[in-house]
Parts: C-alpha cells; sequence; structure tokens
C-alpha cells in the first residue's frame, strides 16, 4: 500500500522531464522509498510497544521474579544480603503473628463477599425494573467507590466511635445494647469489613446491572407462559444467565479484599491487640517498619500462591458452565 | 405496592451510600463547640470555615492537593498515549515475538500489587527515586497491562476496513492510527482516563512507602499524617477528609453518565 503511494508521488514529480529519465529516476527512488516504507512498518510495531515493554518489564515482570528470589535472603537493607535458603518460609511457618493473619484475612474475605455479593445482586434487580429516576439511584450507589480509603476511613472511625458516633447514637436510641465496634477485638474486624462492603457494593452492582440489561426478554416472556413465578424464574434464568458476571465480580472482589490495606492502617493499625492485622498490614510491618525485606518478600510469594490457587478453585467451581446458547 | 417497596428499599441504600459525605461535609462547617452538643446530621447554626482555614494553615495541603493532581494527571496522559500506541499494535500489527509479549503482559495480570511492593521500593532506593515524582508516576507512567488489554479488545472490534481505505490514501501507521483509531475510540479512552485518575487520585499504600518528605506527599498520605497529629479532633479530621473527598465527588457530578459506563466497560473482558 505504501508503495502505491509513492508510485503516484513519483509520477507527479518527474512526469513531464524526458521519457528515459524519467523512467530511470522513478525506478530508483521507488525501490529506495519501497525499502524505507517496508523498513517503517516492520520496525513500527516495535517503537509503538516499546514503551509499555520497558514499563512492564521494569516494574512488573522483573519484581515479580525478584521478589521469589529476595526471599531466600535475610536483608535489612543496612548490611549486605545474606544468602539463607528456605528459611524465611520455614520462619513464617512458625510465626503465630503470621499465621494468625492468614486466619484473620480469611476471616476478612469471608465476612465481605457473601454479604457484598448479595446485595449487589439485590439491588440490581431493583434498579433494573426501570421505574423512574433509577438513573439518580445508580448514581448515588457509585459515590462510595470513589472514596479515597484513607479520608473515608477517618470519617468511619469517627462514625464507630463508641462515645460520640453515629452508629451508637442509633443503637442506643433504639434500645439495643452499645457496640465498642474498632475498640473491641472481636467486633472491630467486622467492622472494617463493613467499610469495605459499603465502598464496593455499589460498584459491583454495576456489572450485574449491565448483566441482568443483557438477558434477552423473551425468556422471562416464555417461562411465564408456563406459569413460573419470579423465585423461579431467578433461580433458573436469571441466575444462571448471571454467571460469568458472578464469576468477574467475584474473582476481583476477592482479589481486592485480600489485600485491604489502608482501611485497617488508618482505623486500627492492626489492633487490638493483633485482631485486626491483616496480612497485607503484616507483610507491610515486616518490611517497612522493621526492614526484614527477605521476610516480607516470603510472605508476598505466599500470598501470590494463595490468590492464585483461590483463583483458580472460582474459575473452576463457578465458571463452569458459563456459555449458553442463546440462538 | 411492589413498586413502593422498591423505592423504599433504594432510598435506604442511597441514604447508607452518601451519609459518610454528608456527615463529614456537616460536620467540618460546624465549630468544635456545635460538634458534639448539636444533633449528627443538623445544619450547623451557621457555616463556619474556620476548620478549613485552620488545616490548611496548620499543614500544607494545597501543596498535597496539587501534587496527588500532578501525580494523576501525568499518570492518566502516560496510560492513555502509551497504552494505545501498544495497543494498537497487539490488535492490528503483525511482528515477531507479538504473542510471547503479549501472553507476558497478561502473564502480570494474575500477580496482586503488593507482591511486587517489596523490589518496587528497592528499585527506588537504588535508583535514588525515594521522595520524588519519579518513584510517585514510574510505575503506571509507561502504561499497564490491565488498561492495555482493556484498549486492545475494543481496538479489535473496530471494522479494519476503515483502516484499509485510510492506507490506500497514502496515511502511515501513525496517521491512520491518530485518524481513524483514536477518534473511534473515545469511549474506551476515557474509561482508562477516568479509572487510572480516579486510582491514582486515591492510591496510599505506595506513596507511603515511596515518600516522607513533607512537600511530596500526596493527599492520602497527608491525611493519615494529619490524623496522627490531630486524632479525634474531629471538626479538623472531616475538613481534611472533605477535602481529599470533594474533588472527586465534583468531578463525577459531571461525568456521572461516563463513569458508570466506564466501570461497566471494565467487566467486558
Amino acid at each position: 500500500m505504501g508503495g502505491v503511494s509513492s508510485h503516484a508521488h513519483v509520477d507527479l514529480k518527474y512526469g513531464d522531464g524526458g521519457m528515459s529519465t524519467t523512467i530511470s529516476t522513478r525506478t530508483v527512488h521507488s525501490d529506495k522509498s519501497l525499502m524505507r516504507e517496508k523498513m517503517a512498518r516492520s520496525l513500527a510495531p516495535y517503537l509503538l510497544v516499546f514503551p509499555s515493554f520497558v514499563g512492564v518489564m521494569a516494574f512488573m515482570l522483573i519484581p515479580a521474579l525478584a521478589v521469589i528470589v529476595i526471599s531466600f535472603f535475610k536483608w535489612n537493607m543496612l548490611s549486605p544480603p545474606n544468602y539463607v535458603g528456605l528459611h524465611n518460609y520455614v520462619d513464617i511457618l512458625h510465626d503465630p503473628i503470621a499465621l494468625h493473619s492468614i486466619v484473620t484475612t480469611a476471616y476478612y474475605v469471608l465476612l465481605n463477599i457473601p454479604l457484598q455479593t448479595v446485595v449487589a445482586i439485590m439491588l440490581a434487580l431493583l434498579l433494573n425494573r426501570r421505574l423512574p429516576g433509577m438513573g439518580i439511584f445508580r448514581a448515588l450507589f457509585v459515590l462510595p467507590w470513589l472514596a479515597a480509603p484513607v479520608a473515608i476511613s477517618v470519617v468511619w472511625q469517627w462514625v464507630f466511635d463508641p462515645t460520640s458516633g453515629v452508629f451508637d447514637a442509633l443503637l442506643s436510641s433504639i434500645g439495643l445494647p452499645r457496640l465498642q465496634w474498632l475498640a473491641s477485638p472481636t467486633e472491630a474486624l467486622p467492622a472494617v469489613a463493613l467499610v469495605n462492603i459499603w465502598q464496593w457494593t455499589g460498584y459491583n452492582m454495576l456489572f450485574f446491572l449491565a448483566g441482568l440489561q443483557g438477558i434477552p426478554k423473551y425468556l422471562y416472556e416464555a417461562s411465564e407462559l408456563d406459569g413460573s413465578g419470579k423465585v423461579r424464574q431467578f433461580f433458573s434464568i436469571t441466575l444462571p444467565l448471571l454467571r460469568p458476571t458472578l464469576l468477574f465480580v467475584l474473582v476481583t472482589s476477592v482479589i481486592g479484599s485480600f489485600q485491604v490495606f489502608d482501611t485497617v492502617y488508618v482505623m486500627t493499625q492492626g489492633g487490638p491487640g493483633t485482631s485486626t492485622n491483616v496480612y497485607n498490614f503484616y507483610i507491610f510491618q515486616q518490611g517497612f517498619q522493621f526492614f526484614h525485606m527477605g521476610y516480607a518478600a516470603a510472605l508476598s510469594v505466599i500470598l501470590f500462591v494463595v490468590i492464585l490457587l483461590v483463583t483458580l478453585f472460582q474459575m473452576r467451581f463457578v465458571g463452569k458452565r458459563t456459555t449458553y446458547d442463546l440462538g | 405496592m411492589g413498586n413502593v417497596v422498591t423505592y423504599i428499599v433504594l432510598i435506604i441504600g442511597a441514604f447508607i451510600s452518601v451519609f459518610p459525605y454528608l456527615w463529614s461535609i456537616l460536620t467540618s462547617l460546624k465549630p468544635e463547640n456545635q460538634v458534639f452538643s448539636s444533633h449528627f446530621f443538623s445544619l450547623p447554626t451557621h457555616p463556619d470555615w474556620g476548620n478549613y482555614v485552620h488545616i490548611f494553615q496548620s499543614v500544607d495541603l494545597g501543596r498535597y492537593l496539587l501534587n496527588t493532581l500532578f501525580v494523576a494527571v501525568v499518570s492518566v496522559a502516560g496510560q492513555v498515549v502509551f497504552g494505545s500506541l501498544a495497543a494498537y499494535a497487539f490488535a492490528r500489527l503483525d511482528f515477531r515475538g507479538k504473542n510471547a509479549i503479549f501472553l507476558a503482559y497478561l502473564s502480570t495480570l494474575m500477580v496482586p500489587n503488593i507482591v511486587t511492593l517489596i523490589p518496587l521500593f528497592i528499585m527506588m532506593k537504588y535508583l535514588g527515586w525515594i521522595n520524588t515524582y519519579y518513584a510517585l508516576i514510574a510505575p503506571t507512567v509507561l502504561g499497564t497491562p490491565v488498561g492495555i488489554f482493556l484498549l486492545r479488545q475494543f481496538f479489535l472490534t473496530i471494522p479494519a476496513e476503515l483502516e484499509e481505505a485510510a492506507r490506500l490514501d497514502g496515511a502511515g501507521i501513525l496517521r491512520t492510527f491518530v485518524q481513524i483509531i483514536i477518534p473511534l475510540s473515545r469511549p474506551i479512552l476515557s474509561t482508562l482516563a477516568i479509572i487510572t485518575f480516579v486510582s491514582s487520585w486515591n492510591n496510599f499504600l505506595w506513596p507511603l512507602i515511596v515518600t516522607n518528605s513533607d512537600q511530596m506527599k500526596l493527599i492520602s498520605v497527608g491525611i493519615a499524617s494529619f490524623q496522627m497529629q490531630y486524632g479525634t479532633e474531629w471538626n479538623y479530621m472531616m475538613a481534611a477528609a472533605t477535602v481529599a473527598l470533594l474533588p472527586l465527588v465534583i468531578l463525577f457530578l459531571f461525568f456521572q453518565r461516563y463513569v458508570i459506563e466506564s466501570i461497566q466497560l471494565t467487566g467486558l473482558k
């Protein structure tokens, strides 16, 4: 194609000269520009990809491999790194705080995911009824997603305040027993989870809403003719057809809640005691408060493996039979 | 009847979604003596800007905001430019090693951010980039695999005939890209821009570990250190939180429809 254009160009330029010279210049010139054109075509893709390639290599792939190497060393960044083989991993297995943080994180994920997902689906079903004003509700439900976790955690900290917070006033005004919220070892983690649920439910709802809008109406009409009720329709049509969306939402929100950090950092600093010492917070402490770089690296490698396994598990059990022939 | 129940549930949901914002804004406008005595959602007797004046004087919030804006804008620009160039090559051009490189990009999608945190920090330390904009910007400015993947999927849906026509007219790769692909890709480019801007504005852990000087702080880090200082002086804390929260809310009010469509587009992988 480039060749075509350079021919046209050459013809115009040398067209009114003598016949013989025209032909020879034309051949030479077009060969040259054809080659330049070819060179450019074959080089161009590399030039286009190059910046991102540098970025991905330097800031993602190489660090992802380096973390494994670092995990075999003891290194406080003051003295040279010291090769210790698998010692960091063995230490983790004998570190009660590390083990406790794994349990805490798993508990946190379990507190989050079911509630957040069920409420998101319910809200999506309501919004999908397309009554007047639904656009406004949809917009309001997305607002929490925008909030900087650090800033909104400060606000929630006051909401949870056991003596002057909104929740305390609410509970005591309707005569329920008062809670300690973030100050209690048993209530702090659910409270942190509540903030996360607040932040992500509306966001996840958007995917379910898009999923619902993709389900053809005639399926419901057909099943109504068969006399099935709303509940039956939900379980036999809506839920199966939402399965790809459900998989996407579950995978992304599980990965996200495994990595909770900001809210814990602001609201509890891992406490009271170690009750909200989630895994990422422990990695942060080991790496950037105690400067145990090798140990923190080993902790992150383990997290990577765990997240990978959980994701594969979800793909296997939620993702099966995701395609339905609607033709 | 069913409609009434629907609206009641939605109104409760909407109130839960906005009440932390409301509460922080209302409290930020009350002087200290009204914070505890007045009812929670009562309006301040008259708006008192004193809390804002106080916090802007006691910490350099203006500087934090400018830092945050600068980092977010540069990240957005870099991701849109470098990301779309790479995505175009992956979607449309043939070159040796294309599949291998693309696969390498995809493989990083499986790696959670926290995993690369330690090596990246060490790298920044050795580059001497701690406490510089380089550390805040470098990891995302050259384009991220998520963004490139998103753009590539979109470019693949653009009919190739459009580019053929342009090329027959003598347009080179870059011109075809700028004149044909870019105008058709506005939705996905604004998606990438919006998602990048929001996540950059709200980012915390990375800026927390690569900056410690006051003049390099981003707004989230600034709020966290402000909290260490002011703890439970809620009128000041709510003013500081509002300063961090409100810019995105205001942007959202203007671009609401785009933002919502953008989020939904990221799910269409």
